[in-house]
């Protein structure tokens, strides 16, 4: 009797290295298309044990009493103008989430701190975060456990600021050091070093008047514009508790 | 277990880059800035491997890497890539001290190239806003992290590449070349 049976075949299938490759790939592209969430959800559960305490007030004390006394100035303005406008873009502390940081990259191009509440926690990108001091950045991406915030410092983030003292906007840059640059597209502009640097009331991405930082020095005038470099008041690099408000405008 | 982690080594600690990438510890900092990670994993492998096999990693990397970082508008990919090629090129010597050495030569140099090919493409997106100027302090960044990844490079890379050449012959899971 003829046996017709084919005794081996080559084809690619057949071959485990072959599945093991594909199976690789496919976790490359999955990687990819969900912006790492895997990675980070995953460095989450490893880093739980590392998480940092809650005391650290000795370290950042200089930063919240700066940051109050911003505050207190900046109230009393908002009474002043308040009795003379009618409605007025208000901050809600009601949606704020308490979060750790458990991955930041301050140093470096890549500027971002990795937080322990996501979308389970109810974050939502575009949210700002704020820290002892003021504002750090915008929330970038979320995992299930995981948000990713963009800081101040990237060179990719720009937010728009307002000078409080001459009442004048600014766009502040991140450049890739600790120390973002406002931009004023006036050279005619009287700031000074040492002027509070606040959100603007202009601004549509967040709410007005959060304290970001100090005017530490100002650049040479380049032709119509005027440069400034700015010494925050949130420190990334040493803050372990932010908070997530979400952007009620 | 062993013997399963030992075959799939290559492939385990691959896929533990992005771990250290986002752990990036500040002790481990130099000027705030720390090593570039990657550049550890990479050049051990595509000795080993090759420049094929260095340009396919370094792609991957560059693409997981790229993922998990929030500058949407730039990418690591091309100073991954070209490394990988340049690294797969090279040899390293029989001399401890020697390839001690060039571990940190050649990774002050590609940390350097993947440092200053970010940087450009910082540059070539802010051209029009007449803002570029302001970048340039962070060239601090560039060699602060040549300095810190040339320092710890020989002896991470001596490690990864003793373990990548002893499980060369079990492990050729991903070896493109003799697919």
């Amino acid at each position: 009797m003829l046996d017709i049976r084919r005794v081996s075949t080559n084809r690619w299938w057949h071959k485990k290295k072959n599945w093991v490759l594909f199976i690789f790939l496919l976790f490359l592209f999955f990687v990819r298309i969900s912006k790492g969430a895997v990675y980070k959800d995953f460095y989450y559960l490893i880093s739980k044990p590392f998480w940092p305490g809650q005391f650290q007030r000795e370290v950042l004390t200089k930063s919240v009493e700066q940051e109050i006394l911003i505050k207190l100035k900046q109230i009393e303005q908002d009474n002043k103008r308040l009795r003379e406008i009618l409605s007025l873009q208000r901050l809600s502390d009601s949606e704020s989430i308490s979060a750790s940081v458990i991955s930041r990259k301050t140093g470096s191009w890549w500027r971002q701190i990795i937080l322990n509440k996501g979308t389970s926690a109810g974050v939502d990108v575009g949210s700002f975060v704020v820290g002892p001091g003021g504002l750090l950045g915008r929330v970038n991406s979320t995992s299930l456990f995981t948000s990713s915030v963009k800081l101040l410092t990237s060179p990719d983030s720009k937010i728009g600021v307002w000078i409080e003292r001459v009442q004048t906007h600014g766009l502040l840059v991140g450049s890739g050091n600790d120390y973002p640059k406002v931009i004023f597209y006036n050279k005619d502009v009287d700031i000074k070093v040492g002027d509070f640097v606040l959100t603007s009331p202009a601004s549509t991405l967040l709410p007005p008047n959060i304290a970001v930082g100090i005017i530490q020095s100002i650049d040479e005038e380049l032709q119509s514009k005027k440069t400034a470099n700015i010494m925050l008041l949130g420190k990334p690099q040493a803050i372990d508790w932010v908070q997530i408000i979400k952007v009620e405008i | 277990m062993e013997k399963y982690i030992k075959t799939n080594l290559t492939l385990i600690s691959f896929t533990f880059i992005p771990i250290f990438y986002l752990w990036d510890p500040n002790w481990l900092g130099f000027l705030g800035v720390q090593p570039y990670w990657p550049l550890f994993w990479l050049l051990p492998w595509s000795l080993i491997h090759g420049s094929i096999n260095g340009l396919l990693v370094g792609l991957f990397l560059g693409l997981v890497l790229d993922s998990i970082s929030l500058d949407y508008s730039f990418t690591q990919i091309p100073g991954l890539i070209i490394c990988g090629i340049w690294f797969g090129k090279l040899s390293i010597s029989a001399n401890v001290f020697t390839a001690q050495f060039k571990y940190g030569f050649i990774c002050c140099i590609g940390s350097f190239l993947c440092s200053s090919l970010y940087l450009s493409q910082i540059l070539i997106k802010h051209m029009n806003e007449n803002n570029i100027l302001m970048y340039f302090p962070s060239i601090k960044n560039i060699f602060a992290q040549v300095f810190i990844t040339g320092l710890l490079a020989p002896l991470i890379c001596s490690l990864l590449f003793r373990l990548f050449n002893s499980s060369k012959e079990r492990d050729k899971l991903i070896n493109f070349k003799n697919n």
